[in-house]
């Protein structure tokens, strides 16, 4: 028992789940206190003493499924239905069985049944898995790979088993049986059912061997689709990625936000505060006992987002706006604007909390603007110089997201040299990779100059990067 | 004392606390293992509440201690009282002077005074916070450490000498060691996630919102004479709504308000009327109650179309279908 926990241990920790030694420990103890006859039981120990996040609880139930109780209930369902697959023969397997366990007292020692085969014809499951899992264990079954080794490892758990032998052993039973007078028809029933008991019983094995691949390849997987998501392109999400990427940039910006308060704790301490000195050590006689300082806060940069929602860049649009406004309290003020070719403020779309679907009302252009036109960004710029620029000042930090695909339209970069020159600073994310800048209508090194920052931002990695980036 | 797990099922039930096997389990190796549990799950499940049973239930004191940003040792652990000390050093000034008084140089009578030093540095001038009384009680307690995510990073981390080792330690005083072992609960909302060395510490414990069945048995152990038909249609009812997209999911509690609302209002059934009046008491933001709204009258359409039991599913169907198209877009 105590082998299999570590082993499942292990399995959590490849996973992605941390385990610590401790907590491994806590998990022996916690089984001694129980009985562990009661699964649901068993699980939960084994859970809470392990398992601390509430996204990784689906991952510890898969696999506690597939490594402890999915492979009895899967031995029980294929042993289950041995009357079914006798059902043609019209027999009444009890009294079969009846009539055997007599005739076989009758002949005491005469015959000599392996463990495998006394488990089979009693078709004792618990036993049955016992042996699996050790013959299994022998035949190096954790060394499997992949798909094509199962029938190997099969084969070679079935002649540590010696199912072969038993299954002689049991036809010669039936032989001896037929010689003390057991009826013919009995005789073909009890054959056929020997010939489905170690069916049977390799069927079971193959599936063994099948679950033993899943659980050492889960991790593997698993792992797999996390590292794609971080680094796999906005462009290419599919509408399920899109979900879970929700949660993985939820989760990003907690982070950011936990580091962030870390920080600013520790840059707390400023002068000395005279008049909460004296006003708390009043009780003692004006004696500071207690001396007070003031904080020192550090500016929280005002946001300016904006962002181009045209079809082309919509998904990092989406993602950024998330981000940003998932961690809304490192920040003033946020005011973002959408643009394709006019330019309008979706501040207000925010305001209601919701903010996945004011992300989706915002990338359809929060009513304020046409999405169906083709990007003109020297056009949004010149809106927003003109009726936006006063919002600007020395704190405010600019992030521009867009591909600056222009259209062959005017650049009008004066007017982000204007913006540029009021704001704190300016921030480009461009999905398109630096070496298509500046060619055919993109215009991005016509900006350039005016940028404090330009940076690749094609992925959540990048993108959670940049976001570090500015806040600190 | 919990004999097993079966035992913290019916002892928590018979103090009016329906509970599953997951959360007995939990609670039954908090106290065979003497190791604190971290309770999380959405607000208003009843994880303050499970602590509160608990001691009842093993007739220890709660102890509890409420978390808010900007809890320090001060607050949490002990306190020097100064005022009381500086009020000894006032009385006992001649006291003083005469222990001073035949010494020659200053620093001599400096040295004397400090010999004393452990009488205004002593138990008598501390004032115990919740952590340290938990840990000093002759008698075993039961400290709840609730809402522990809204405290800072910091405080955390100041929390897991206490946690691990059950003490904790006064530089003017030394080590102190509890004298009986206090059983731990320390609930968080998940406003934020807690360090991995605070959960390393703690067994885990994540209560969601119960299944219907458990629902309407909790129903009925709070509200004894409620109607077993309006406890069935509130709790199915309150499953549709907590499907919906709200800003805050109602929880038991307003499960609870609402079943006693109907009972008031001698409504022996869900109708739309009723429902739309009383929506006020489950949903606490305007637009979530306008959502609901809309929401409702479709799945009551559905229901006084057809049978109310098949209406559910129907209805969730394609409202699943329309959001991922949202998405999409």
């Amino acid at each position: 028992m105590q082998a299999r926990i570590v082993e499942f241990t292990n399995l959590l920790r490849k996973s992605g789940i941390r385990v610590s030694v401790a907590e491994g420990i806590d998990a022996f103890r916690a089984l001694e206190e129980l009985s562990i006859e009661d699964r649901a039981v068993f699980r939960d120990a084994l859970r809470a003493s392990m398992v601390k996040r509430g996204d990784e609880i689906s991952t510890f139930n898969e696999l506690f499924d597939l490594y402890w109780s999915g492979f009895y209930d899967n031995l029980r369902e294929s042993f289950g239905d041995l009357e079914d697959q006798m059902g043609d023969m019209d027999i009444d397997l009890d009294s079969l069985m009846q009539q055997m366990s007599e005739m076989m007292q009758g002949m005491d020692g005469e015959i000599d049944l392996s463990e495998l085969a006394k488990a089979l014809l009693t078709q004792d499951l618990a036993q049955l898995e016992a042996m699996i899992r050790e013959a299994a264990e022998q035949a190096g079954t954790e060394r499997i790979e992949n798909m094509l080794q199962v029938g190997f490892f099969s084969r070679r758990t079935n002649e540590q088993l010696d199912l072969e032998g038993a299954g002689g052993q049991l036809q010669d039973l039936a032989q001896k049986l037929a010689e003390m007078g057991m009826g013919s028809e009995e005789i073909e029933a009890l054959q056929k059912m020997i010939q489905q008991l170690v069916e049977n019983m390799r069927r079971s094995v193959k599936n063994f061997v099948e679950r033993e691949l899943q659980t050492r390849n889960h991790d593997y997987m698993e792992k797999f689709r996390k590292e794609m998501l971080q680094e796999k392109s906005f462009y290419h999400l599919t509408e399920d990625e899109i979900t879970r990427m929700r949660e993985v940039v939820n989760r990003l910006a907690q982070r950011i936000k936990n580091v962030l308060s870390v920080r600013k704790k520790r840059i707390k301490r400023g002068k000395l505060d005279l008049h909460q000195t004296l006003r708390r050590n009043m009780a003692r006689g004006g004696i500071p006992f207690e001396v007070i300082y003031k904080h020192r806060r550090k500016d929280r940069p005002k946001l300016v987002i904006l962002c181009d929602v045209s079809s082309s860049v919509a998904n990092v649009s989406r993602f950024m706006l998330q981000f940003m406004y998932g961690l809304q309290e490192a920040f003033t003020k946020i005011r973002s604007y959408v643009f394709v070719s006019d330019l309008g403020e979706v501040t207000s779309v925010f305001k209601d909390g919701d903010v996945n679907s004011a992300i989706e009302k915002a990338l359809d252009g929060g009513d304020v603007i046409n999405v169906y036109t083709r990007s003109n960004f020297g056009r949004a710029f010149h809106d927003f110089w003109r009726d936006h620029l006063s919002i600007i000042d020395n704190r405010t930090t600019v992030l521009i997201l867009g591909d600056a695909r222009n259209n062959y339209n005017d650049a009008k970069a004066w007017c982000l040299r204007d913006i540029h020159s009021k704001a704190k600073n300016v921030v480009w994310l461009n999905p398109e990779s630096p070496s298509a800048w500046g060619f055919g209508d993109s215009v991005m090194d016509r900006y350039t100059p005016y940028c404090d920052v330009i940076e690749e931002c094609r992925n959540l990695k990048q993108l959670s990067k940049i976001v570090d980036q500015i806040l600190l | 004392m919990f004999e097993s797990v079966d035992d913290v099922i019916s002892d928590l039930g018979a103090l009016g606390y329906i509970c599953d096997k997951r959360i007995a389990t939990v609670v039954f190796l908090a106290q065979q293992l003497n190791k604190p549990v971290l309770v999380e799950g959405p607000a208003g499940v009843g994880k303050t509440e499970l602590a509160k049973v608990v001691a009842t239930s093993l007739k220890r004191e709660l102890i509890r201690l409420q978390c808010y940003e900007g809890l320090d040792e001060a607050k949490a652990l002990y306190e020097w009282e100064y005022s009381k000390q500086l009020l000894y050093t006032q009385i006992l000034k001649d006291k003083v002077s005469e222990t001073i008084a035949e010494t020659q140089s200053l620093a001599e009578a400096a040295d004397r005074v400090g010999r004393e030093d452990s009488v205004f540095f002593s138990d008598r001038f501390i004032v115990p916070r919740p952590l340290m009384r938990a840990i000093t009680s002759e008698e075993p307690t039961l400290l709840l450490i609730d809402e522990v995510d809204k405290s800072d990073p910091e405080f955390e981390a100041f929390l897991l000498e206490i946690l691990s080792d059950f003490q904790v330690t006064i530089p003017e005083i030394g080590t102190i060691e509890a004298k009986t072992q206090p059983i731990v609960f320390l609930t968080s909302n998940d406003a934020r996630e807690m360090s991995d060395a605070l959960k390393r510490r703690c067994l885990h414990l994540w209560i969601d919102y119960p299944n219907e069945e458990l629902e309407v048995r909790i129903l009925d152990a709070k509200i004894p004479n409620v109607a077993q038909q309006l406890a069935e249609d509130v709790v199915a009812m309150m499953h549709k709504i907590r499907s919906l997209d709200l800003k805050k999911t109602p929880s038991i509690s307003e499960t609870l308000d609402w079943a006693r609302a109907l009972m008031a209002l001698n409504s022996d059934g869900i109708e739309e009327q009723v429902v739309n009046d009383t929506l006020n008491v489950i949903l606490k933001y305007e637009g979530d109650v306008a959502k609901a709204q809309s929401e409702l009258a479709k799945i009551l359409d559905a229901a006084s179309a057809q049978e109310p039991e098949e209406a559910p599913a129907a209805e969730k169907a394609p409202e699943k279908a329309e959001a991922k198209k949202g998405i999409l877009h």
